[in-house]
């Protein structure tokens, strides 16, 4: 029932100052635009595209094998050398194994929330829940990753600066930062030949010039008054600026690029694949390239509780060949050097494959006290391995993570500080991440 | 550094007279006002006025580089033994006090995150060094106790610019008294209204308006309110002319009449009766009703109105929906059966127009089947004891006792004793059953057990039930306690229960609270109008708690039917209402507007068909609009509240959305039907007006407005098309003005 105190972005307290201030010099709108900009000097020109792998991937069936462990564990795979020399993969992994050198895989982050909802909530956020939740959650107790990078960093030409394809994550949400730092989802199929980005676009049918003559009648009809003293604080204002920001995203060359996908080659779009989760990789470079700073790919389906081997040569092999795809053209382009990819989920599987009661075929359950992790780009070192399990993969042993510092590292390489101190609605101060600590060996 | 040099000089003069009175030895005064530097009365409050103990510096939980104190000062034992004792006792050196960790951290001679605090030799540091050296004494606890502190002034009317100096006063309880003002930490509620330096000096900004500073001496808060009128002189006649005869009306004049502010004028009729849809019912009116309401010419039409509008069935889903906001569990863990039937008991309690005590007692006290009665699933959505206990304190009291589970609330005078002895009156809610979210979530049952016992966060104990700020009740064993929460928060005496509703309310209706946030009632957060929220509590007290009777009370108000054009005299005012806010529609209301302006029905999941947004019993029924528009969100925790300001996307799906344009060109939506229909252009163009803006167009915009039908009637459904989209996509049309 409260309207005013909220939890989306600039409370009407703010605007009352910010009104206020304006008598001072500059403008409520000045001061809004003012703090949509804020933090753009630091690194503004790197970006994150982060492979969600919702379920928990299983890390010996990716890039932590276990050869030399007893069948129930090391399962029906075998390793595959890499271009590294030493690193194996496993078997499905066969495209990333000839790209490794372009990459680091950490083997060593764990934690204990060993349940999808609270599982997706410490590696989003990189803050454990609050309280117990249980697997079926979908929570939020602290800004996202994304949301975060949406607040410090922006976007140009009134871009959103944080997507989400195609649905936004179960933690992925701004929580006290506020709707406006809430992800951009495009639910819509970029592999489909009518795709269009929801709501950026004019809609079709209304290019030929009646968009434009729509917009000149809403002009002169628009006779409603504003109140131009900054001082009254008038709420209309805020919503001519973003009708402004609106219609410059509309008519932005850069950005309605970004949108359309069909402009990419044939070639190029082959090589991604010619499918949902290929497509929505493609157009996140895209929208990279048009400056946005954080693009989450979604990708459902990684709770392999059974089929986990057949999964892992259609599923695995589609992950895998799509995101050596977006490595190669990020790096053809030059764009890995201020790019991050991040392929992850929230927690591995464990190590003795079972098959659950109301299974017919194998699997493995979860398991948060291993995973593996792929990190690429933005000034992070090819070709190494962080950590290592034990030799049945059972826990992280060496050099040992926290998901803090995993999100420690994401907030660095995107010029955020991650001890940053955050004040939530009810003016509690708040960590950005609890431990700043970055993982060193990713940081170059 | 002028004010650091006069905070030098007060220091170096509080010393020296504390030495020159040593000497002159001190044995016809009271013994705390000797030499002795003690920690509680001296050492703590430097500890907080410097924010060593704040919260993100040591005052976090877990401390900062290894040293924790109490957020704010609140455990002197705990305190004391982090400085003397842990570290190995590096942290104060008495043998060589300057050695000491503490100062050497402080003035950053050593590394230190939080930087210098201060220098070397200044009075804090000679005070530090001095406790050191005298081999860091407590406060001995037969010393006299700390009654009251006292800021003077503790209310004050400044011209814009002007500075004063605030004085703090400590009580003690031999009768005896200190200047504790260069102890004492300030904090001004809005630093743009008048700032205050850390030694007291108060300084009003350019604008008019009021504030509080609050004002922090050892665990006592007091405050110093502050006003700023506008200046310039208003004739004290002036406002005897304006009409008092409702009380709303006179208590809002008195305020401003104190702010030298003049109210706007009224709203024209067109503006008070959408307002009044949207605000009692959360719609829009039809063409027609606004063409009877401005065709009326009774005096009484606007009362009139009001008393229709809440007899409307649309009433019980706006409001229940409100509440819903408040109340709506996370189907994760209580299952959707169980969302169904608490927002079905709302909309009932609502639809009956439950007198809001037995509402909130019927709450508290549920008993039973979570799929028999909705009340009893806020206790399965919060099954912690003291999750459930800091819902039921901030939604019915108004009080953030949440803070006050792990450490003393940081503002007000809530201890953890007060968080465990209110939680404990949940402590007997029994749970059976139901144990298996999220898939089917179960039936559970909620009973009052016979045992039940809950222990204190930081001492283990067991804790009995004691209401806040008032005296433990006697229970029988039979007894359930929440009946006795129940009994203590809906009396009469009561301070909390009628404000915060009242508080919240008016909100809802005029667009911003007495107090904000509207569920944060203190003394540090003052009402910016006290009476006023003292009459409505009272007034809503006396009527049995008749909610509607509340809104009727706010919207009958001229108040209420103010213009939100602003004056010379009013302009910066966004508080005291002497003019109406503007606001955008909350999500639901602006998707219902939108099908009500088209004539079109929207599908929802889990709904019949032809439901209304505002009739949605779960935000699991997907809706980009909602989602766009922002709605709270029942996994975040706590739930996301609703916002009424603007983003790009938003507009973005105004004037894009493939959704809103295909109602938009729907055969069978009003564009469509108007343009095939026989009425004139002009007649179509008055008719677009009446359902968008409800009101008729001026001759101009008429005028404008026509120039964009063809000549041939046939082809102007694409005229109607692109002015209802224009129409929608103007802010007049978004805002309730």
């Amino acid at each position: 029932m409260a309207i005013h105190r909220n939890c989306q972005g600039i409370k009407r307290r703010d605007c009352l100052k910010l009104g206020l201030g304006a008598l001072l010099g500059g403008g409520f709108v000045d001061a809004l635009r003012l703090r949509a900009t804020a933090g753009n000097n630091a690194r503004a020109n790197t970006s994150c595209i982060l492979f969600w792998l919702d379920g928990g991937p299983s890390h010996f069936e990716t890039f932590d094998p276990k050869p030399d462990a007893p069948s129930e564990i090391r399962g029906e795979f075998s390793p595959i050398s890499t271009k590294v020399p030493g690193v194996i993969f496993s078997e499905n992994m066969e495209r990333l194994a000839a790209l490794n050198d372009k990459f680091t895989v950490i083997r060593s982050v764990r934690h204990d929330q060993n349940n999808h909802g609270a599982g997706n909530h410490y590696m989003m956020t990189g803050a454990p829940t609050r309280i117990p939740v249980s697997c079926g959650a979908f929570v939020s107790f602290h800004p996202s990753m994304g949301s975060v990078v949406s607040a410090q960093r922006g976007a140009p030409d009134g871009l959103p600066p944080y997507f989400s394809l195609p649905s936004m994550t179960r933690s992925g949400g701004p929580n006290f930062l506020g709707a406006r730092h809430a992800p951009f989802v495009v639910g819509d199929n970029p592999n489909k030949d009518d795709f269009r980005v929801r709501d950026v676009t004019i809609p079709s049918g209304l290019e030929d010039g009646r968009f434009l003559e729509r917009r000149r009648l809403r002009q002169e009809l628009d006779t409603f008054h504003r109140f131009q003293d900054r001082a009254a604080g008038d709420p209309v204002l805020g919503v001519d600026e973003n009708f402004q920001q609106a219609v410059s995203l509309i008519h932005s060359p850069a950005a309605q690029r970004a949108f359309q996908i069909d402009r990419e080659p044939d070639q190029i779009r082959d090589a991604y694949g010619r499918h949902g989760l290929g497509q929505r990789a493609l157009l996140a470079r895209r929208l990279v390239e048009a400056g946005v700073p954080f693009v989450t790919i979604n990708d459902g389906g990684w709770d392999h509780h059974s089929e986990i081997f057949p999964k892992f040569r259609t599923q695995g092999r589609e992950l895998e060949s799509v995101v050596a795809a977006l490595i190669e053209d990020l790096d053809t382009r030059g764009l890995l050097e201020t790019t991050l990819v991040l392929v992850m989920g929230e927690f591995g599987r464990t190590p003795k494959i079972s098959t659950l009661a109301d299974r017919k075929t194998p699997g493995r359950d979860h398991w948060s006290n291993a995973m593996s992790i792929l990190v690429a780009g933005c000034g992070t070192p090819g070709g190494q391995v962080v950590g290592a399990t034990d030799r049945r993969g059972y826990s992280a042993v060496e050099n040992v993570y926290a998901p803090e510092n995993l999100v420690s590292s994401v907030y660095l390489k995107l010029g955020i500080d991650p001890d940053t101190i955050l004040y939530n609605n009810s003016g509690r101060p708040t960590h950005l991440v609890s431990d700043p600590h970055p993982i060193a060996e990713i940081m170059g | 550094m002028r004010g650091s040099a006069a905070n030098t000089i007060w220091w170096l003069t509080l010393l020296l007279a504390s030495w020159l009175v040593a000497d002159e030895g001190w044995s016809s005064e009271p013994a705390h006002q000797t030499v002795a530097v003690t920690f509680e009365s001296d050492i703590q409050p430097l500890l907080t006025k410097f924010g060593c103990n704040s919260g993100p510096c040591h005052g976090k939980a877990r401390g900062q580089n290894g040293f924790a104190l109490s957020l704010l000062g609140f455990d002197s034992d705990f305190d004391h033994e982090a400085i003397v004792r842990e570290a190995r006792g590096r942290r104060v050196f008495p043998a060589a006090p300057e050695e000491s960790l503490l100062l050497q951290k402080a003035t950053a001679q050593l590394p230190h995150g939080g930087g210098v605090r201060f220098e070397a030799g200044s009075p804090p540091y000679e005070l530090l060094r001095t406790w050191i050296a005298s081999g860091s004494p407590r406060t001995p606890e037969d010393a006299p106790q700390l009654l009251h502190v006292v800021v003077e002034p503790s209310q004050r009317s400044l011209a814009p610019r002007e500075k004063f100096s605030l004085h703090v006063r400590a009580e003690y309880s031999d009768g005896s008294e200190r200047d504790v003002t260069d102890a004492s930490a300030f904090q001004s509620n809005d630093s743009t209204l008048a700032t205050v330096s850390r030694d007291g000096l108060l300084q009003a900004g350019p604008v008019p308006g009021e504030t509080a500073i609050m004002v922090r001496y050892m665990n006592h808060i007091t405050v110093c309110k502050v006003t700023i009128p506008l200046p310039g002189e208003l004739d004290a006649g002036d406002y005897a002319s304006l009409p008092r005869k409702h009380p709303i009306d006179a208590l809002v004049w008195d305020k401003l009449k104190l702010l030298g502010m003049w109210p706007s004028e009224v709203a024209s009729d067109a503006t008070f009766h959408r307002r009044a849809y949207l605000r009692a019912i959360g719609r829009l009116p039809t063409p027609d009703e606004t063409r009877v309401f401005l065709a009326d010419d009774r005096e009484d039409k606007r009362e009139t109105l009001i008393h229709d509008l809440l007899a409307r069935p649309e009433y019980a889903d706006f409001w229940a929906n409100k509440w819903a906001d408040l109340l709506r569990p996370n189907p994760y863990r209580v299952g959707m059966k169980a969302v169904w039937m608490l927002d079905a008991w709302l909309r009932d309690a609502f639809r009956r127009n439950m007198p809001y005590d037995q509402f909130a007692r019927e709450l508290v006290t549920a008993r039973g089947s979570t799929w028999h009665n909705g009340a009893t699933v806020i206790f399965r959505d919060r099954p912690q004891t003291v999750e459930i206990a800091s819902s039921v304190s901030q939604l019915f009291l108004g009080v953030r006792l949440e803070c006050a589970k792990c450490h003393h609330h940081p503002f007000e005078v809530w201890s953890q004793d007060d968080f465990y002895g209110f939680a404990a009156f949940f402590s007997r809610v029994g749970h059976r059953g139901g144990l298996s979210p999220p898939i089917s979530g179960g039936e559970e049952l909620i009973y009052t057990s016979r045992s039940g016992q809950l222990a204190h966060g930081r001492t283990g104990e067991s804790v009995a039930p004691k209401p806040l700020a008032a005296p433990s009740p006697d229970l029988a064993p039979e007894e359930d306690p929440r009946e006795a929460l129940a009994e203590w928060m809906t009396d009469d005496a009561n301070p909390y229960f009628a404000q915060v509703m009242a508080n919240r309310v008016w909100a809802e209706i005029m667009g911003q609270g007495l107090v904000e946030p509207v569920d944060d009632l203190r003394a540090t957060n003052p009402a910016s109008n006290q009476p006023l929220l003292d009459f409505l509590a009272e007034d809503f007290r006396a009527h049995d708690y008749d909610i509607k009777h509340l809104i009727r009370t706010i919207m009958t108000s001229r108040v209420f039917g103010l213009s939100s054009t602003p004056s010379e005299r009013n302009i910066a005012d966004l508080n005291n209402f002497s003019r109406y806010y503007r606001q955008r529609f909350r999500a639901e209301v602006l998707l219902d507007a939108i099908n009500d302006v088209l004539d079109v029905e929207e599908e929802f999941s889990a709904m019949p068909p032809g439901s209304r947004a505002t009739q949605l019993w779960t935000h699991r029924a997907s809706s980009l609009f909602l989602d766009t528009f922002g709605r709270p969100d029942p996994n975040q925790d706590p739930p996301c509240e609703r916002t009424s300001d603007s983003t790009t996307p938003q507009i973005l799906h105004l004037m894009n959305s493939p959704e809103l344009n295909r109602k938009l060109s729907l055969d069978s939506a009003v564009p469509a039907r108007l343009a095939s229909s026989c009425r004139s252009a002009a007649e179509i163009v008055e008719e677009t007006y009446l359902r968008v803006y409800c009101r008729f167009p001026t001759d101009d915009e008429a005028e404008r407005a026509l120039a964009i039908f063809p000549g041939e009637e046939a082809d102007r459904r694409q005229a109607v098309e692109d002015l209802f989209w224009a129409l929608i996509n103007t802010p007049e049309f978004l805002f309730i003005d």
